[in-house]
């Protein structure tokens, strides 16, 4: 059978939200092709995120259960998907570019004399498949040939998740042969740098401060700011990687992916790492002293000038404002 | 009258016994003296030939002895007072030079100078002026060392400095002394034998303490390298620059026997001022102990007992020390050479180092940034492509192309060259010409940087470069020679002075100090251009600490790219002299000095003074001019 | 231990790109290479854990002729002799494509650990090592920051979504793919490029490795990204900006 098969990924028992915007590109392939979209929940004991996912117009659920796909490992993963994939003979595999697809999925679609169309941003007419090259300075057109299964993951924040519920679908259980002597990797469970002390994935208002606060002792009227807003302190890697924010604060490619009502980046210049992390975010605002930093080519309302001066007066600003 | 005056007295008839007891304390001196100077002299020797060194053409170095030996010159300028006492020793010495070979001569039956003659009468007095300028200026250096004790002399008293003291000041009280007894008297002969054993006991102490200087010093003064920090090329595949012993060449080992321990050196260095390690005379004491305990033909660490990696990377270049030294010791290329051992072995690990390192082994700029940064800034000022037809290249550099105050200074700049109707373009591409890094002493990527960019140089066909910034002017005028013949380059201090007649001058009671940048003052000898350029915008007005002494900024060597430092911030210290002169306005001609006092004038919050270029001096009295940097970021 | 470090020359960070004529790739003529950045972190652990364990570390790179410089920079940097795939079609192959070719070069050398960057800075698949571990029957694990030998193999510190990480322990031999950022990276010295000029690069061309299946995935054409939105930029002294701002933010945007 062929159709469209979109990987959902469980993260602390529920589904992260990379699935849920897969899930809307898998959609528009289906639409684009006239094919069916399924959905599939790699883990164990799934049902109640099973049943959530079968309200999101899909036409059917596969719970591909196992205990040994309780912890991600990629033996595991690979494995399970493998032996499903050679069953259904998906046209498409649909996958959110998390860091545990990019772990199995090119191995997965080697199997199948497949190559992975990885962080794809667009998908057209064709279908043809975008995804960023030279580090966001250009865009690529892929295509897939031949009859085999078409393998692709989506960028974080490329595909808005849909809204809307349907009606049930199935749910379906399909159970791998997976032997532990087949997992070779043993994962540990997952730990944090520092105390989680907060889930920037959550905040509405979001102040982020970049290289341009030049040092630690003048994150206090950035503070200042995040206090009046009641926002949420957040911050580029380099501020991160100076210990002057904490780990948890960073916000980019390799940080927390955000998605707040308002993100104000202040003294960022908006390298393409830092702009994937809030890309996604409703308004931004960007106060910087260089007007050509790439920052003010995604932001909403651009303030160029000092921060040293702008943000306490938008902190005064905020202040009467609120009263 | 004359022949009233008293004569010297020579004491006549010697025994046979005193002649030999003579002969044989000469020889035995002599032999002593011998004894520590002929193993130096070796070590000096058997050190590394300096791959570079030419000794024609001799006029400038005969001038340079003539003039800082002979007349004293920088002893004297440099230190006025201690300056003086000191030629007047020195003068001393060099007026008794008949003096001791007549004493020595009489010892022996045969003196050849008669005290009663025409000549010797004469000669004597002379002699005995010299001799009371000569004791008074001991006396005096005595009391400073021992008494005032100033810093620049160290701690410890040095007793040894003491004796010597001594030992000249009864070498002239003897001779004095003589001119009131007879020839025939018992005191004659014991005032002679005083003398001879104080000169004795003299000779053989030289070459074991500093006063190796009275032998050595003019061979080093006249055999200098030539230029000012003048780096020498690295020869063959072995060659890393100053590792182990065998790495010092014969200049390196004659300079570090040479020093006289004045500490002029470190009285003037920004680093020793602010409570770093970096100690420029004991960078040098601390070689002639290396030598001294190891020789030139050993593999052990240049930087470990003696000196330390530490100390060696707080240099910021400026040539403070090289300039104040009377000895001729060149300290420039020996804390770069050192820095090239660490760098070039990989030795040195530091994480800014590194990234510095990096940023120009893959990129083009010091920055780390990217060179569209550079186009747009480029676009937007709608700057021209050099393209062979116009007078002169202007090179940005790296601060003129990517820092923005260094580009407000680039604008205001291209603005007067507007005004002139000078024709100018700039390169497509640019790459950092290697200051920070041939600096620091990374000749691997000092190397592809200045091979790249004479290329690039050639291949646009560029003959005349003006540059906003004084290492990049030193940088390719000088260093890029190791690789090819580099274009003309100006300063655009200099460029600005010799227009100044067709620039307007708009005089204003406003006072202005000017800095003067290391690389442009003591390397480059330009003082009066940028003074001119700024006294035609306002009253000039200097530090304290000017010209030849100007006090460094802290950016040199490669350290505004290194990571905190150490004790007091250089830039702050320079920053208060300025503001303490109550100028309004703090003149700059380096976008280095300029982000350097930015930084800390802003520590001081309002009432700070404003910080303008020169070329930003200039621009704003051009007709239509906008206040300095509106248009620009 | 032996160590593979896998090597890609790529176009430098800041390099204008230019599309050629074909629009299928850029134009290549002006361009200044270099190594790329996760690799030379690769390389950076490659050379930490021999100087710790021993051993030696093998560059592996495919490209036409001008790799040779980036090759020659991986063992200046410490790496003791190199292998290079002398191919010219290197686009014309997809990540299989090219896992493919490295596994067959790397074939007789039965290294303990093989090492690659996590992505390139040109195409930035990610998935070169990954499908190197499938080709080779070897266990992996992506985005390590940090490797550590024992006695059972080895355990490695894995980079997990926003702030978290994870340990990981595995058999050797092994292929890892290395995240940037995880060491300090060393600089090129004189005495490195000096003693590399002694060091050997083995020349294997893309023939000698064996016929290439055409790829499956194609980049069809390349193309500038368009601007999305336009921003508007409020101006005036700080405080004039500052009050506009808010003013946007509550009635235009209506998010305050």
């Amino acid at each position: 059978m062929s159709g469209v098969c979109v990987v959902m990924e469980e993260r602390n028992g529920r589904i992260a939200r990379m699935s849920w915007e897969a899930l809307a590109a898998g959609h528009t392939l289906g639409a684009q092709l006239g094919l069916p979209v399924n959905a599939i929940l790699p883990g164990t004991q799934t049902e109640s995120m099973a049943a959530e996912i079968a309200t999101k117009a899909v036409a059917k659920v596969v719970r591909l259960e196992h205990a040994l796909l309780a912890a991600y490992t990629s033996d595991a993963f690979a494995l399970a998907m493998e032996q499903f994939i050679r069953a259904e003979q998906p046209a498409y595999v649909v996958f959110p570019h998390t860091y545990q697809v990019r772990d199995y999925a090119p191995a997965l679609a080697a199997r199948f004399g497949q190559v992975l169309i990885g962080d794809v941003t667009g998908i057209g007419v064709g279908p043809v498949f975008v995804r960023q090259l030279m580090q966001g300075r250009l865009n690529g057109e892929y295509s897939h040939s031949g009859n085999g299964t078409c393998f692709i993951s989506v960028q974080s924040g490329a595909f808005r998740a849909d809204q809307a519920d349907s009606a049930a679908a199935t749910v379906e259980i399909f159970t791998p042969n997976i032997e532990q002597a087949q997992i070779r990797t043993k994962p540990g469970q997952p730990f944090r740098g520092s105390a989680q002390t907060v889930d920037l994935g959550l905040a509405q208002f979001i102040v982020s401060v970049g290289r341009g606060i030049k040092e630690a002792e003048n994150l206090g009227i950035v503070q200042e700011l995040a206090t009046a807003l009641g926002a949420e302190l957040a911050a580029s890697r380099p501020i991160c990687d100076n210990g002057w924010l904490p780990i948890e604060r960073q916000v980019g490619s390799s940080g927390q992916t955000v998605s707040p009502k308002l993100y104000l980046a202040v003294g960022i210049s908006g390298a393409i790492q830092h702009l994937v992390g809030m890309k996604g975010s409703q308004c931004v605002v960007a106060i910087n002293k260089d007007p050509d930093a790439p920052i003010f080519e995604i932001a909403d309302y651009g303030i160029i000038g000092d921060l040293f001066e702008v943000v306490p007066a938008l902190t005064e600003a905020v202040k009467s404002a609120k009263q | 009258m004359i022949s009233s005056l008293p004569t010297l007295a020579e004491p006549q008839h010697f025994l046979l016994p005193e002649k030999l007891l003579f002969v044989a304390l000469a020889a035995g001196s002599g032999l002593l003296f011998w004894r520590r100077l002929g193993p130096i002299l070796r070590k000096i020797l058997a050190s590394k030939k300096d791959g570079d060194f030419r000794l024609f053409p001799l006029r400038k170095r005969a001038w340079d002895f003539f003039w800082e030996v002979l007349c004293q010159a920088k002893v004297i300028r440099q230190r006025p007072l201690p300056g003086l006492a000191h030629a007047f020793v020195f003068w001393g010495f060099c007026a008794f030079a008949l003096v001791t070979l007549n004493h020595c001569a009489v010892g022996l039956g045969i003196g050849f100078l008669d005290p009663s003659g025409r000549f010797g009468r004469f000669y004597f007095y002379l002699a005995a002026a010299f001799a009371v300028a000569c004791a008074a200026g001991i006396l005096g250096l005595f009391v400073r060392r021992f008494l005032v004790r100033p810093r620049w002399l160290g701690d410890k008293l040095s007793w040894e400095s003491g004796f010597i003291a001594l030992l000249i000041f009864l070498l002239m009280a003897t001779y004095l002394a003589a001119f009131f007894v007879v020839d025939t008297s018992g005191t004659a002969r014991l005032l002679w034998w005083a003398h001879t054993i104080t000169l004795l006991v003299f000779l053989p102490i030289i070459p074991h303490t500093k006063h190796l200087h009275l032998v050595l010093s003019p061979a080093t003064v006249f055999l200098s390298r030539g230029g000012f920090s003048h780096i020498p090329p690295l020869v063959g595949d072995e060659d890393f620059g100053l590792v182990a012993g065998t790495d010092l060449t014969r200049l390196v080992s004659l300079q570090a026997y040479s020093c006289v321990e004045c500490g002029r050196c470190t009285e003037h260095c920004p680093a020793a001022n602010t409570g770093k390690l970096l100690n420029p005379k004991e960078i040098i004491l601390g070689l002639r102990s290396y030598l001294n305990e190891h020789g030139p033909t050993s593999s052990q660490p240049l930087l470990g007992k003696y000196n330390s990696q530490e100390a060696v990377f707080q240099c910021t270049t400026c040539g403070a020390c090289e300039f104040q030294c009377p000895v001729g010791i060149e300290h420039l290329p020996i804390l770069i050479g050192l820095r090239r051992g660490a760098v070039n072995t990989g030795a040195w690990e530091d994480d800014h180092g590194a990234k510095l390192f990096l940023a120009l082994e893959r990129g083009s700029n010091a920055l780390g940034m990217s060179s569209t940064e550079r186009d747009k800034f480029i676009q937007k000022q709608e700057l021209p492509y050099f393209d062979g037809s116009q007078e002169y290249c202007l090179w940005l550099g790296c601060m003129g192309g990517y820092d923005p105050k260094g580009r407000e200074i680039v604008a205001d700049f291209v603005r007067v060259m507007k005004y002139l109707g000078t024709s100018y373009g700039v390169l497509r591409k640019e790459k950092c010409t290697g200051d920070p890094v041939r600096r620091l002493g990374n000749d691997l990527v000092y190397q592809q940087l200045a091979e790249s960019n004479l290329e690039a140089m050639a291949q646009a066909k560029v003959k005349k470069v003006v540059s906003i910034c004084p290492h990049c002017v030193r940088t390719i005028q000088e260093d890029w020679k190791e690789y090819g013949t580099p274009p003309e380059i100006e300063h655009h201090s200099e460029f600005l002075a010799k227009h100044l007649g067709k620039l307007p001058t708009v005089q204003t009671q406003e006072k202005i100090v000017y800095h003067d940048p290391c690389y442009l003052g003591r390397y480059r000898d330009v003082y009066d251009e940028p003074r001119a350029v700024v006294s035609n915008a306002g009253q000039l007005v200097e530090a304290p600490r000017h010209r030849e002494h100007s006090f460094c900024c802290g950016a040199g060597g490669g350290l505004a790219f290194l990571g905190e430092e150490k004790g007091e911030r250089v830039s702050h210290i320079r920053a208060d002299e300025l503001v303490e002169t109550g100028a309004g306005t703090i003149g700059t001609a380096c976008p280095f000095c300029n982000t350097m006092f930015r930084d800390a004038l802003a520590s001081k919050g309002t009432g700070a003074p404003e910080l303008l270029d020169i070329a930003q001096l200039t621009a704003r009295s051009l007709p239509g001019a906008s206040p300095s940097g509106a248009n620009v970021r | 231990m032996k160590i593979i470090v896998a090597i890609k020359q790529v176009p430098e960070r800041d390099a204008q790109v230019h599309i050629d004529s074909t629009s299928k790739w850029i134009e290549e003529g002006d361009m200044q290479w270099a190594l790329n950045e996760s690799d030379a972190y690769a390389l950076e652990e490659a050379l930490q854990l021999k100087e710790k364990h021993g051993g030696e570390v093998v560059v592996v790179s495919a490209g036409p002729e001008r790799v040779g410089s980036t090759i020659r920079e991986a063992l200046a940097k410490g790496a003791d002799r190199a292998i290079h795939i002398d191919c010219d079609d290197l686009n014309q192959r997809d990540a299989l494509g090219v896992a493919r070719l490295l596994s067959e070069a790397i074939g007789t050398e039965s290294p303990d650990l093989t090492l690659t960057g996590l992505q390139s800075d040109d195409l930035g698949y990610g998935q070169t090592g990954v499908i190197l571990a499938e080709l080779l029957g070897l266990p992996h694990a992506s985005l390590i920051l940090h490797v550590e030998k024992t006695d059972a193999g080895l355990t490695v510190k894995r980079e997990l979504e926003e702030g978290w990480f994870q340990t990981i322990e595995m058999p050797l031999p092994a292929v890892l793919t290395i995240q940037s950022g995880g060491n300090k990276l060393r600089y090129a010295t004189l005495m490195g490029i000096k003693k590399a000029k002694s060091k050997e690069i083995r020349r294997v061309t893309s023939q000698e490795l064996g016929s290439v299946a055409p790829p499956v995935v194609v980049l069809e054409r390349i193309s500038a990204p368009q601007k999305q939105k336009s921003t508007q930029i409020l101006g005036g002294s700080p405080k004039e900006a500052a009050t506009a701002l808010v003013e946007k933010l509550k009635f235009e945007a209506r998010v305050l």
